[in-house]
């Protein structure tokens, strides 16, 4: 289970994470919620190791995270690969660091599964299409089966089709795979369709935490509120019509 | 407020480098410094109490440190000392050739800035056409010429077969075509190479299309936007240029036989007169250390964006 | 002024490249004071669309404005943004007027920003209204938001596309919502445009081409029409 606990993260003399707390079963998914500047990048950072906290910590069954005990899904497909690179090595990365061998079924299991061509690996990522590049992301960050994989908007690149069937593979996956999912995000579609829970971040504060169908049922806080009624007035989110 | 603050001291750490890093090679430098100032003072056989009493007087005989601050103290207010050798005071002699060097530097800038900036904006109206593909040959060629050579063909052409110009010395404004061509042409083809790259970036800007639409015409939006893009990274560059002008200036002139800092700094070589090769090097540092500067205040005026990251 | 308050007609509309088109001739109607969504995924021709709009529109002078997805795309960060105001209404041919940039700025909840400073001395939301502010300069007949939403903030670009709406609304101005998301499109259009590889598939009311989406593009994206019904 992740725990984290009092998290709190300073840059510039400045709180930019304050007294953060959550925890994320194995299985589940927990999308954090909020806008640029809200502190969601330092979090993922937070959880994978990458930054000191000022105080609190970030924990997996009670021990801090080893290295690789998570994964990381980036936001830019394209630019998460070395491009001077086969996309097959970069994929191969997190079992080479690990020091395991090569594992074929494993690959195209999850390549059946994320509905990638195998041929895909031996391409550069500027041969493939954003859509493919986000899958082989996923790839590699759930080759090494690692308990925990951090997505940092995960789907903003791709376009509103290409979303829903990439959440949908990954949801799949989950299922079968059991990892935790923490997922960062300011798609409340997204979140509404996939996640658990949801953590609605504001200025470093945690403004709500909730489960996800009580959450955009009847958000509590003021900004939940906003943000699910600024869902709901793009047609990321849809009323249903009173029965 | 806080970054001229921090650029100024920058500056200072510079130069004071410099001033220890010169002193110490100098120092260590082989042979005796002592006998050669005799040697070429008196141009003799010298005796050992005349080596002992020149070592005395220019402070060599008391060790790194003593000698050291001997030289340094006079500097921090301006003075450059005396020559070893002849015993006068260096800055006359020195301000004489800085003279002679700056027309033929700020010349060789004028030409380079003349040639590259019409090249590189003709050279991007069409990127990969002819006139693009001939710029970048003329640059690359300019750029893998070496101003010797570059210089001694001149010469060969224009002086010797053609005798339209003097082939070296100084004096009358003729002296000065050769070797201002010289540097400025070397001048031009690293220009003009920068400038092409700056401008087709700067054309590629993401809001150009829209200040079309938005019916803004071409020629404002080369002049007030592409223009001053451009500028930017050309500016770094030009920091640099300006001080390696003077590096290039020094050699130029010690090909045509002009007199000016190159001569003033090969003589002064060859004399092992310390303190003469110590100004020029000091000289040069703070032209470094003002060019950079000056290009960095430049800078946060075109780009306020620099200024307002720091902070 | 602003818009004529009559349907614009558009007929022929099409674009080439050599050796093929990226855009098969189309004819487009589009009611004075409509919001009109165009909807197609990336790659379909939406640019080259509003590109050939927006040229045919300025040859037949009727005035037309377009507003890109950010703010990057529209303002030189060099410049500040009195300096694009002013800009902006000589390339008009307008003499500066104080009332008039009060009243634009206004309508967007921009008054009494200071324009002295660089675009990058505002948020991003707010440097999106100012785009939107320079574009309504023109008091275009036609409003064209590219991808609205994508770079900003949901709460921020709700609250501007409401304002954008209500601006359109009282001035008669007719909007063209530009995207790749259907959802999107049919929470803020009353008519939407499908297209497919350069073609118009399909153009009817939203309600209806919800309900009965009739080519296979516009099914694909009705099926994918939304992450999730909230209960309510």
């Amino acid at each position: 289970m992740l725990k984290v606990d009092r998290l709190t993260v300073h840059r510039g003399g400045r709180a930019v994470l304050q007294d953060i707390s959550l925890t994320l079963q194995p299985g589940r998914t927990l999308a954090v919620l909020g806008e640029s500047g809200a502190g969601k990048s330092t979090l993922v950072a937070a959880v994978l190791g990458l930054l000191r906290p000022e105080r609190g910590s970030v924990t997996w069954n009670g021990a801090p995270i080893a290295r690789g005990g998570s994964a990381l899904v980036m936001q830019e497909p394209r630019a998460a690969f070395n491009p001077r690179l086969s996309l097959r090595r970069s994929v191969l990365e997190p079992l080479r660091a690990k020091g395991l061998p090569d594992d074929p079924k494993r690959i195209a299991r999850l390549c059946d599964g994320l509905e990638l061509d195998p041929a895909c690996l031996d391409r550069r990522p500027y041969q493939v299409s954003v859509g493919q590049a986000q899958r082989l992301g996923v790839l590699r960050a759930l080759l090494a089966a690692p308990p925990l994989i951090l997505f940092d908007e995960p789907l903003s690149a791709l376009d509103a089709m290409t979303q829903k069937h990439t959440a949908r593979l990954i949801s799949a996956l989950q299922r079968e795979e059991g990892f935790a999912a923490l997922i960062v995000t300011h798609d409340l579609g997204y979140a509404a369709a996939h996640a658990d829970t949801v953590a609605v971040l504001r200025a470093g504060v945690i403004e709500e935490a909730a489960e996800a169908t009580a959450f955009f049922g009847a958000p509590q806080s003021a900004y939940g509120q906003r943000l699910v009624g600024a869902a709901v007035s793009l047609g990321a989110l849809e009323r249903r019509a009173a029965a | 407020m806080k970054q001229i603050t921090e650029l100024l001291l920058r500056a200072a750490v510079v130069l004071s480098g410099t001033a220890i890093v010169t002193f110490t090679l100098l120092w260590h430098a082989p042979g005796d410094p002592a006998l050669t100032i005799a040697v070429a003072r008196y141009d003799s056989v010298v005796s050992a109490d005349i080596v002992d009493q020149i070592r005395a007087e220019a402070g060599l005989d008391a060790g790194f440190w003593t000698a050291f601050t001997h030289w340094v103290a006079p500097l921090l207010s301006g003075d450059l000392g005396n020559s070893s050798v002849s015993g006068r005071p260096i800055w006359p002699e020195l301000r004489t050739a800085i003279l002679l060097t700056l027309p033929l530097a700020f010349i060789g800038l004028g030409i380079g800035l003349a040639v590259s900036i019409p090249l590189a904006a003709l050279a991007v109206r069409h990127p990969g056409g002819w006139v693009d593909r001939g710029a970048v040959a003329l640059a690359s060629l300019g750029a893998a010429m070496p101003a010797y050579w570059l210089a001694l063909l001149l010469i060969l052409c224009f002086a010797v077969k053609l005798l339209w110009l003097p082939a070296t010395g100084a004096g009358t404004a003729r002296h000065l075509i050769l070797p201002s061509l010289t540097l400025g042409l070397g001048v031009a083809a690293s220009l003009t190479r920068i400038l092409r790259s700056a401008l087709l970036e700067a054309r590629g800007a993401p809001f150009l299309p829209a200040l079309a639409r938005r019916g803004v015409g071409p020629r404002e939006r080369a002049l007030s936007h592409v223009a001053p893009h451009a500028a930017i990274p050309v500016l770094t560059v030009l920091g640099l240029e300006l001080a390696f002008l003077l590096e290039g200036a020094v050699m130029i002139e010690v090909i045509f036989a002009r007199p000016g800092l190159g001569g003033f700094l090969i003589h002064a070589i060859q004399a092992r007169d310390f303190p003469k090769v110590q100004a020029v090097v000091m000289l040069t540092a703070l032209v470094f250390v003002a060019v950079n500067l000056a290009t960095d205040l430049l800078y946060r005026l075109v780009d306020p964006r620099i200024g307002a990251r720091d902070a | 002024m602003g818009g004529l308050s009559v349907t614009l007609h558009i007929k022929g509309l099409s674009a080439m490249r050599p050796g093929r088109t990226i855009l098969h001739p189309t004819d487009l109607s589009l009611p004075a004071g409509g919001r009109i969504g165009l909807v197609g995924p990336s790659g379909s021709g939406k640019s080259t669309l509003c590109h050939a709009l927006i040229d045919r529109l300025r040859t037949e002078g009727i005035a037309v404005a377009h507003v890109p997805q950010s703010p990057e795309e529209a303002l030189d960060p060099l410049r500040r943004l009195d300096f694009h105001w002013r800009q902006a209404e000589r390339a008009l041919g307008l003499a500066p007027d104080l009332a008039r940039q009060g009243a634009i700025l206004r309508a967007l909840g921009l008054e009494g920003r200071p324009l002295n400073v660089r675009p990058w001395g505002w948020s991003r939301g707010m440097q999106q209204r100012f785009v939107i502010a320079l574009a309504l300069l023109a008091r275009p007949s036609l409003l064209i938001l590219d991808e609205p939403t994508s770079a900003l903030d949901p709460v921020i670009a709700a609250a501007t596309l409401e304002l954008v709406e209500a601006h359109a609304a009282e001035t008669g101005t007719t909007l063209l919502i530009v995207t790749h998301d259907l959802g999107l499109a049919a929470a803020r259009a009353h008519r939407l445009l499908v297209l497919h590889d350069g073609r118009i598939v399909e153009d009817a009311a939203t309600g209806d081409l919800l309900d009965r989406p009739e080519s296979a593009p516009a099914q694909a994206l009705v099926a994918h029409r939304n992450w999730a019904e909230l209960p309510c």
